[in-house]
């Protein structure tokens, strides 16, 4: 290569305020670049996520259950067998008479000790075989009760931008100083609405479909779960985040992950916006089939705000909103009113509630 | 007269623990300092450096200070933790084991020892040192009490030997114009070189179909080793990804005067030393901002929020097209260098020493 002359002389290029800003600049466009690949079609949607997928065909840690243990399994029974035959090749004629002598003489005390190595090597490959015999049972039994997957077909399309929390989650974002991540974007609207707002913003969406419209758009917008998304972000590289859509019906191992994984992500004072239904109307409120199939349940916002608390967040709002699908009171002129408004009460607090909340919160460590 | 020696596992040349203690040694005796360095094992050329660490109880002093260089696990740190002696960490970091399960289990086995170790070590260290915030702030989370920042003991100025012309011209020869990424550093899970590939990938379909990806460094895990070539295979890259190991000083110098960029995708690392090699070779450096190296590498590079394929291609092409900006990352890079130059680095370590020791008032 030609070597690269050292940097000009420009106001700022020696002064370490100037170079971080320059580098910002020069990151903002590159990444301006990607969306446009991305629009352009340079940039299939989930083209990436598909070359993580080629490398883990060559990975070991790519195989997984059966596959992986009867694979190691193998290589123990393998290994399990010593030849006791010695090579007695030589360069030299008189070599091999002296290593087959050799060998003749020394043939029954080898053979004794690898006699006792073998049997022993044997003990050990039985034994692999009876713990993965009783593993592959137990996967079995799991597996009976494990419940069928929801399709990601049944998801209906997110359309966040032109609901009714929608104001409140810019309103939160508004005035973050970096990058704004929207996980489980959907069609994108709530995209355009943050980024004329001023917002860096750009979102994840499993469903490739859903987001086509968004790419022709040229958001940048990526066909990745937000989890595995997460895992290649750098740490504390985000100044806000949204989760919305099938991030309430995680389930509870993964909702964990991804708490911990968006308290990393997330800068100190980054913003983090949650819009989940309440667990009263949730069941109500979305298809059959998800509130059957979804390997998780929404939580109150209670509960939310106590996770974050242990993560070292701070709940800055709360709006509770959309459909509000509660019974109204009857009239107290009406003379069985105490008794009727009394079961109205125990069917809204136990089944209807309010229908969705939005909670903001601040990372402060 | 006090004394402050060091206890490293394997005292190794060419290698930047065995350098950081022997340069650190010359540093303690510079200032006065009684200090010997004492290994589980050690390469024949530098044994008579070194003296095997169970005869130091023979030679122990009252006010001795024992200084582990903590990088892996040994027998020492048991050692360590049954003396009476102030201890000090110098610590240079521990791969998660996590990175290695399922690819190499005696080196997951191996780490996870290392880590438990450490653990163990750090809330009876009186002090510890860590080449960067990032490593200190692990030593913190294992219950040490005191820690310091202290950049690792590298000549980085002596770190720029004459190029290897035959070397160079052998690389000249197997790529014409192409631009050349490199990685240096083991080829480990943490590093994600599969990372580099798929970016190199995407680099040349949509910029430059003569790129080329060197990577240098010992393969250190075999079947990530493996997996790695394969899919460059898989991808049609066989021959535009290019592996060099046991290079001489003149030969690494000509790998990175071959290179056009820099580029570190790893997710895992404590300090980075092949950072301050590009910068000392006046290559720009596009690297993921994971662990140490956004510090190591201050702005004297592109940080990446992000390592998929598409933005580490957008941001190699910015580097290449950009003659004003690849300019400025070489020369930020050369001022950055001179925040780790041996004088400054030995100074500031035998002072937070010093200190340490008029703490202690074992200071004579």
């Amino acid at each position: 290569m030609a070597p690269i002359e050292p940097g000009p002389d420009v106001p700022g290029a020696f002064d370490a305020a100037g170079q971080a800003e320059y580098l910002n600049e020069v990151m903002a466009e590159i990444d301006a670049e990607v969306r446009r690949r991305r629009a352009s079609g340079d940039l299939p949607a989930g083209l990436e996520q598909e070359l993580d997928e080629l490398f883990l065909e060559f990975s070991p840690v790519g195989l997984h259950g059966k596959a992986r243990l009867r694979e190691t399994l193998a290589l123990v029974d393998g290994s399990a067998y010593v030849d006791m035959t010695v090579p007695v090749e030589s360069q030299k004629a008189v070599g091999s008479h002296v290593k087959r002598l050799i060998r003749k003489s020394m043939g029954w005390y080898i053979g004794f000790i690898v006699h006792q190595i073998v049997k022993f090597a044997w003990s050990v490959s039985r034994m692999f075989h009876v713990v993965v015999d009783h593993v592959e049972d137990l996967e079995a039994a799991v597996d009976d009760q494990r419940t069928p997957e929801l399709p990601p077909s049944a998801v209906p399309v997110a359309d966040p931008g032109s609901t009714w929390w929608s104001s409140g989650a810019v309103a939160a974002l508004s005035g973050v100083g970096g990058r704004v991540l929207h996980a489980d974007c959907g069609t994108g609207t709530l995209l355009d609405a943050l980024i004329a707002g001023g917002i860096d913003a750009y979102g994840v969406d499993p469903n490739e479909s859903v987001i086509e419209g968004a790419i022709e758009r040229g958001l940048d917008v990526r066909a990745e779960s937000v989890l595995e998304h997460l895992e290649v972000v750098a740490e504390e590289a985000l100044s806000g985040m949204v989760l919305s859509g099938s991030v309430q019906w995680r389930h509870p191992n993964q909702r964990a992950r991804l708490v911990r994984l968006a308290t990393s992500r997330l800068a100190v004072d980054g913003v983090l916006v949650i819009h989940s239904a309440t667990p009263e109307s949730w069941a109500a409120g979305t298809t059959h089939l998800i509130s059957d199939l979804a390997p998780g349940r929404p939580l109150h916002a209670e509960t939310w705000s106590h996770l974050l608390a242990d993560h070292g967040f701070r709940r800055t709002g709360l709006t509770f909103g959309g459909e509000d699908r509660r019974l109204d009171r009857v009239a107290p002129s009406n003379p069985d009113a105490p008794a009727i408004n009394a079961a109205i009460d125990i069917v809204n607090s136990l089944l209807l509630g309010p229908g969705e909340y939005l909670l903001v919160a601040i990372r402060q460590r | 007269m006090t004394a402050v020696h060091q206890f490293v596992p394997a005292l190794l040349p060419r290698d930047a623990t065995g350098d950081h203690t022997l340069a650190l040694r010359d540093a303690l005796r510079g200032a006065g300092w009684e200090s010997d360095i004492y290994v589980e094992a050690a390469h024949d050329d530098l044994w008579p450096e070194a003296t095997y660490f169970e005869r130091y109880p023979e030679r122990a002093k009252p006010g001795d200070v024992l200084l582990y260089q903590l990088s892996t696990a040994s027998p020492l740190a048991e050692f360590l933790l049954g003396r009476p002696e102030t201890l000090v960490l110098d610590y240079h970091n521990i791969t998660p084991s996590s990175y290695y399960d399922g690819w190499e289990d005696h080196t997951s086995a191996k780490v996870a020892l290392a880590r438990v170790q450490a653990a163990a070590l750090a809330p009876a260290a009186t002090l510890g040192i860590a080449d960067s915030a990032f490593n200190a702030a692990e030593l913190s989370h294992m219950g040490c009490r005191t820690t310091a920042v202290v950049p690792i003991l590298v000549d980085i100025a002596d770190r720029k030997p004459s190029v290897d012309e035959a070397e160079s011209a052998r690389l000249a020869r197997q790529h014409g114009s192409g631009t050349v990424l490199l990685f240096v550093g083991r080829i480990s899970p943490n590093k994600t070189q599969h990372h580099l590939v798929e970016a190199l990938w995407l680099y040349r379909r949509w910029y430059d179909p003569e790129a080329r990806l060197h990577l240098v460094g010992p393969a250190f895990t075999e079947s990530y080793v493996e997996a790695v070539f394969a899919l460059a295979d898989e991808l049609g890259l066989a021959d535009a990804v290019r592996h060099g190991e046991h290079l001489s000083d003149a030969q690494l110098a000509a790998w990175y005067a071959d290179a056009d960029v820099f580029v570190c995708l790893s997710e895992h690392e404590g300090f980075c030393i092949p950072l301050l090699e590009a910068m000392q070779s006046g290559l720009p450096v596009v690297a993921f901002a994971a662990g140490a190296v956004p510090e190591t590498l201050g702005h004297a590079g592109l940080l990446l929020g992000s390592k998929r394929p598409g933005v580490v291609a957008a941001a190699v092409d910015r580097v290449r097209r950009d003659d004003v900006l690849a300019g400025r990352l070489v020369a930020a890079g050369h001022r950055r260098l001179e925040d780790f130059l041996l004088p400054t680095t030995r100074t500031r370590f035998v002072e937070v020493l010093a200190g340490l020791a008029e703490d202690r008032g074992v200071r004579s």
